[in-house]
This record gives C-alpha cells, sequence and structure tokens, in this order.
C-alpha cells in the first residue's frame, strides 16, 4: 500500500455502523416475520459496497436501515457516531436530508415537475446559502450528469436512463456523504444500467460519498469495490472476484 | 427563517404544478366566500335601508314622543311651557312639534292638495330627513316673510323642476293665501307618493294651517331613554293631574333590535354556503393528499421532517384559500356595490354606505379558517404515512 493510499485509509471516516442488527415485523396474525438476522455492516466514506440477494430477502429493508428511514427491531445502528434509537423521527430526517442521497429502481422523479424542479425539491429543505442558491446548484448538478440541455422537460419527456441520471443528480444535489442506490438498474437495458452505474461510481468518486448499492444484477456488483450477499436475512462477505458467480 | 421561506416557496410551487385541481377546488371556496360576503354585505346594506327608513319614520335611536290626552284638550300655551321645561331640566337639545295637514298648493296645473308636516328644525335631526336637493331649514327660516318649506320628489316635479338657487316660489291659495320658498327636496318615502311638503310651526301659523293631529319629540342618548321616558312621564302626570301623561319611545329599536333575528337567519345561511365549501375543498384535499403518498414518501427521504410535510401541505390549502378568498371578497364587492342591485336592496337610501369592512374581513378570515381546517386534516394523514411503505406506493 503506497503512503498516499495509507493517508486515504486512515482518513476515512465510519459514516454508518450496524451491529447484531435484527428487524422483524409483526404479521396480521401475530407471527413475527424476521427479516433481517444479526446484522454487522460497516460504511466508510469513500467505500462503494453492493448488496446482492434475491428478491424478498430483505435488501430494501437493510437500505432502509441505513438511510434511517426505518430503525431497527435490536443490535445497535450508529450513524455518523449517532445511535439511531436516540435520534427522534425529526432529528433522524434531518440528518438523512443532509447526509444521505437516495436513487429509487422507479426513480421515482415527481410528476408535474421537470427536470430542474425535481433536482431542486431536496434543496428546499437545506438552509441558508443552499437554499438561497438552489437554482444555480440543481442546474451545475444537471450539467454533470449531461442533461443541463434537458433542465426544463418533463420527466415523462424523458428516456429511462435520462430519468435516472436526473435521479441521480436530484440525489447528489446536496453533497451527500453516503449515496444508497435501490436497484439503479432494474429499469434500465444493460447498456443504459451500465452507463448510468459508470456515473454514479464517478460522481461518488469525485465527491468523496460513499456508495452502497443494492441488486440483484451481478454485473452491477462486480463495479463494486466491496460485495455482500443477504441471503434469508442475513449477510455474509462476498469476495467481488465470486460476484460473477453469484446466482441471484 | 430560511424554513418558513422555503415552506412558502414550496407550497407556491405545489399550486403553480396542481394548478388545475386547485383551481377547481378553489371555485368553490372562492364562490362560498363571495355567496357569504354578499349575504353579509347585502344584509348590512339592507338593515341601513331598514334603519333609515325606521328613522325616518319614526325617529333616531332613541326618540321618545310626549303625549297628554284626557277629558279635554289641555291648554296649548301651558303645554307648550311644560314642553320647554322639561327640556330645560332634562338638558334636551334636539326637539321638534310635529304635526300633520292637508293645504292646497298652486302648481301649472291646477291646485292640488298636498299632505304637509308641521315641523321644528330638530325634525330634520331625529328623522335624519334625507335631501337630495338645497337644504333643510334653519334658524333664520322662521323669520322669513315668505315662508319656507321643504317639498317631496313628486311635489318638485309637478311645480316643473324650479332652479332652487333662484328661491323658486309656490303659491298657497285659500283664506289666506301666502307665498313660500322652496328650499329642499327630499325623496319620495315610497314610489307614487302623493306630493307632500313640510312647514315650520311659524310658517304654518302664517298661512293659517292648523294641524290636525300633534306631537312633541324629543332625541336622547339610547342608553337613558328608559330612565328618561319614564322621569318625563312622572313630570308631566304631576302637571297635569287627572290627564293621561306619557313619554314613549318611538324609534325601530325600542324592543330590540328588530332585525338581530333576520340577521341570524342570514348570517347561518351564510355560514351553510360556506360549509358546503369546506366540505368540497376537504374532500378534494383528501383525494389529492392520497394520490401524493408516493410523493411524500419520496420527500421524507429527502430529509423532510413530519412537521414540514404537516406545514406544507397544510399552507398549500391556506394560500390557495386565501387568493379564493380574496377574489371572492373582490366578487362580493362588485356584486354589492352594483348601482342595480344597490337600488332594489335598499331603496330607501339616497347615499348607500360604502362595502362595510366587517362583511370583506369576515369572508376573507372565513378562507383562511377553511383553507386551515381543510388542510389539517390532510395534513394529519400526510404526516401518518409510512415513509417506506410511501415510497412504494
Amino acid at each position: 500500500m503506497t503512503e498516499t493510499a495509507q493517508e486515504v485509509e486512515s482518513n476515512k471516516e465510519t459514516l454508518v455502523s450496524l451491529r447484531s442488527v435484527t428487524r422483524s415485523v409483526t404479521l396480521p396474525d401475530e407471527q413475527q416475520l424476521h427479516i433481517l438476522r444479526g446484522i454487522d455492516l460497516e460504511v466508510q466514506s469513500g467505500d462503494h459496497t453492493a448488496i446482492v440477494g434475491r428478491s424478498g430477502c430483505g435488501k430494501s429493508t437493510l437500505l432502509n436501515l441505513l438511510g434511517l428511514l426505518d430503525v431497527p427491531t435490536s443490535g445497535e445502528l450508529e450513524f455518523l457516531g449517532n445511535p439511531a434509537e436516540r435520534l427522534s423521527s425529526n432529528a433522524r430526517a434531518r440528518l438523512r436530508g443532509s447526509t444521505v442521497g437516495f436513487v429509487f429502481q422507479q426513480f421515482n422523479l415527481l410528476p408535474g415537475r421537470n427536470a430542474l424542479d425535481n433536482v431542486i425539491t431536496p434543496l428546499f429543505y437545506a438552509k441558508g446559502r443552499e437554499f438561497w442558491r438552489r437554482r444555480e446548484l440543481a442546474m451545475d448538478m444537471l450539467d454533470r450528469v449531461g442533461l443541463a440541455a434537458r433542465a426544463n422537460t418533463m420527466p415523462n419527456m424523458l428516456s429511462g436512463g435520462e430519468q435516472q441520471r436526473v435521479a441521480i443528480a436530484r440525489a447528489l444535489v446536496r453533497r451527500p456523504r453516503l449515496i444508497l442506490a435501490d436497484e439503479p438498474t432494474g429499469a434500465l437495458d444493460v447498456e443504459t444500467g451500465q452507463a448510468v452505474m459508470a456515473l454514479l461510481d464517478t460522481v461518488a468518486t469525485e465527491t468523496a460519498a460513499a456508495l452502497v448499492t443494492i441488486t440483484h444484477d451481478t454485473n452491477v456488483a462486480a463495479l463494486a469495490r466491496a460485495c455482500y450477499r443477504l441471503d434469508a436475512g442475513v449477510l455474509s462477505p462476498l469476495a467481488v472476484a465470486e460476484t460473477a458467480g453469484v446466482s441471484a | 427563517m430560511t424554513g418558513f421561506m422555503s415552506t412558502m416557496v414550496e407550497a407556491w410551487q405545489e399550486l403553480r404544478i396542481n394548478k388545475v385541481r386547485i383551481l377547481l377546488a378553489l371555485l368553490g371556496v372562492a364562490l362560498s366566500v363571495a355567496a357569504l360576503t354578499s349575504v353579509v354585505g347585502i344584509g348590512s346594506l339592507v338593515r341601513e335601508g331598514i334603519k333609515v327608513q325606521s328613522e325616518r319614520n319614526g325617529g333616531r335611536v332613541a326618540t321618545l314622543a310626549l303625549s297628554v290626552n284626557g277629558p279635554s284638550t289641555p291648554d296649548p300655551a301651558k303645554l307648550e311651557k311644560v314642553y320647554e321645561g322639561i327640556q330645560q331640566r332634562f338638558g334636551i337639545t334636539t326637539s321638534t312639534h310635529v304635526g300633520r295637514t292637508q293645504a292646497g298648493f298652486q302648481f301649472p296645473r291646477g291646485v292640488t292638495n298636498v299632505d304637509v308636516t308641521i315641523v321644528d328644525i330638530g325634525y330634520g335631526i331625529i328623522h335624519r330627513v334625507p335631501l337630495t336637493q338645497g337644504t333643510w331649514f334653519a334658524a333664520d327660516d322662521g323669520q322669513r316673510l315668505a315662508p319656507a318649506v321643504v317639498v317631496s320628489e313628486a311635489f318638485y316635479n309637478q311645480a316643473g323642476m324650479p332652479n332652487l338657487t333662484t328661491s323658486p316660489t309656490v303659491t298657497i291659495p285659500g283664506q289666506q293665501p301666502a307665498t313660500a320658498v322652496i328650499i329642499g327636496v327630499v325623496p319620495d318615502a315610497y314610489p307614487q307618493q302623493p306630493p307632500a311638503a313640510f312647514i315650520l310651526t311659524g310658517g304654518a301659523a302664517m298661512t293659517g294651517m292648523e294641524s290636525q293631529m300633534s306631537e312633541f319629540k324629543v332625541w336622547v342618548g339610547e342608553d337613558q331613554a328608559d330612565s328618561l321616558a319614564a322621569a318625563i312621564s312622572a313630570d308631566l302626570q304631576g302637571q297635569f293631574p287627572g290627564y293621561y301623561a306619557q313619554a314613549t319611545r318611538m324609534d325601530f329599536a325600542a324592543y330590540g333590535d328588530p332585525l338581530g333575528p333576520a340577521q341570524w337567519i342570514v348570517g347561518g345561511v351564510a355560514g351553510l354556503v360556506l360549509l358546503l365549501g369546506a366540505v368540497g375543498m376537504l374532500n378534494i384535499s383528501m383525494v389529492t393528499v392520497r394520490y401524493r403518498v408516493r410523493e411524500i414518501g419520496i420527500r421524507r427521504s429527502f430529509g423532510a421532517t413530519s412537521g414540514r410535510i404537516f406545514f406544507g401541505v397544510m399552507m398549500e390549502s391556506v394560500v390557495a384559500t386565501a387568493v379564493a378568498g380574496l377574489v371572492g371578497v373582490m366578487l362580493a364587492v362588485a356584486v354589492v356595490k352594483n348601482p342595480w342591485i344597490e337600488s332594489k336592496v335598499a331603496p330607501g337610501l339616497t347615499e348607500y354606505p360604502s362595502f362595510p369592512v366587517d362583511a370583506a374581513l369576515l369572508g376573507f378570515g372565513a378562507a383562511v379558517l377553511v383553507g386551515a381546517l381543510a388542510g389539517a386534516i390532510p395534513a394529519l394523514v400526510a404526516v401518518r404515512v409510512k415513509v417506506i411503505d410511501a415510497i412504494r406506493f
């Protein structure tokens, strides 16, 4: 490891840490459904992590926990050193707004708003200069994803790839330290999906943000520097080289 | 500051984006507010019209009529002295004799019998006599050699509508022929009213007019009216033993506000109209929130707190209904201040009052209140949305 690499490694900060985390829900017949069991995971700044698994194995639930959209049933979840269970719903919302950027499978662009207005939306929850300079910041981010010329276009007039690029611009406009992508290429063809992932990876690297991608696409998982497999609620590390052989 | 501004900007953006839906919702609110404000405004106009009409007939609040009746007619000289004494003792500054008679007046088309009211100067104040031209009697009108008369519109028209600045005269034929000067014109009390005129007590004596019935009225403060009526009655009775003497209230408010029940009914109807508007708005807001569940979830993922979501959804409603309220009030002003409507609603008025500010404030306030109420329920629903479920909605 070179000196520079060592420096980078030592400057890394733990963003989210999960220790023995479980998540279960009570079903209508009073039975407990255990979605996640004993999850141990640490995400540091600059990490690019992929979590693969079959549908229904708990990938989205894990992503919700990482993004403070949900809290564990048991175990410890620390976000930037703050125990999640001690944070109020509003504190979690504020922390999420300033630190986490979500990219969804179905893009989830807000209808009736053009690309620029969609990218502006997260900045409504920012304070000070970020709010007042929202248009300029949103335009810069659209430019970054190569869609400045389509700023005034409505989502339904954009292709799937373009919509996902707008969603990425929206997720990154507040310069999050953690980007959570839930099946970001799930609604795209292979070629467009690869372009979108390359873009996500580039922007995350440029901004030193951690990128956690949830996918069942082994090609997408192969782009990550660390890979985990989630099976029946249990998370286990996977050598990146193995991803090609994972049957998701 | 940034938080409030961003909520307002966000609310405005929502209104801009969902303008068709919001316009439809607001149409009902604007019409409801227009109806409420118009009803209150017209009610106020009607009330003013009825009040003016009542004051023209019975006198201002509070007018007392003094009367002495008995086996024989009381001595007029003594009665006059007693009335003067009562005014001095009770500090009454405005009073009038009111007598009624008929007299022939010479018009271009011949002599016509005219209803004449014999009054003092105070009659104009007590009965708030409106004038369309000229002036009411002044103190020096009692010194004229040719008595002054204030005539009705019908009289004035029949006299050929002379220019009052030229001090036009009219002849009063009869046993003591005289010439009177027309100094003012009052509107007719009702359509097709026969010609009528007012003349001062001194002028009536000069022309030989004798009152067929006479009363004496005084104008007192409303809060003292009942106690003064009792005191004056006792005073009069003491000076005319064997007669039945009394001072009774003549104004329209003598037995409480006669327009009170009507105003309650009108207010109730207006409230019902607004309630219907609010229910319509609430209905559309509820449907909209359900339609926006996913969007709310996405916003939560961007860091929107529950308070921000609640305030945002409610502000959309409040900002929208405030705009609708303004439009509704403007519509109501346009309706109520329409000259045709004014003339039909309050035909007795010569000068229409300005649009009641309280009606405008009520309409606008009601709109904002409806917005807050119709926004609060969907806002509560929005806050209860589970973020994870909402994003997948």
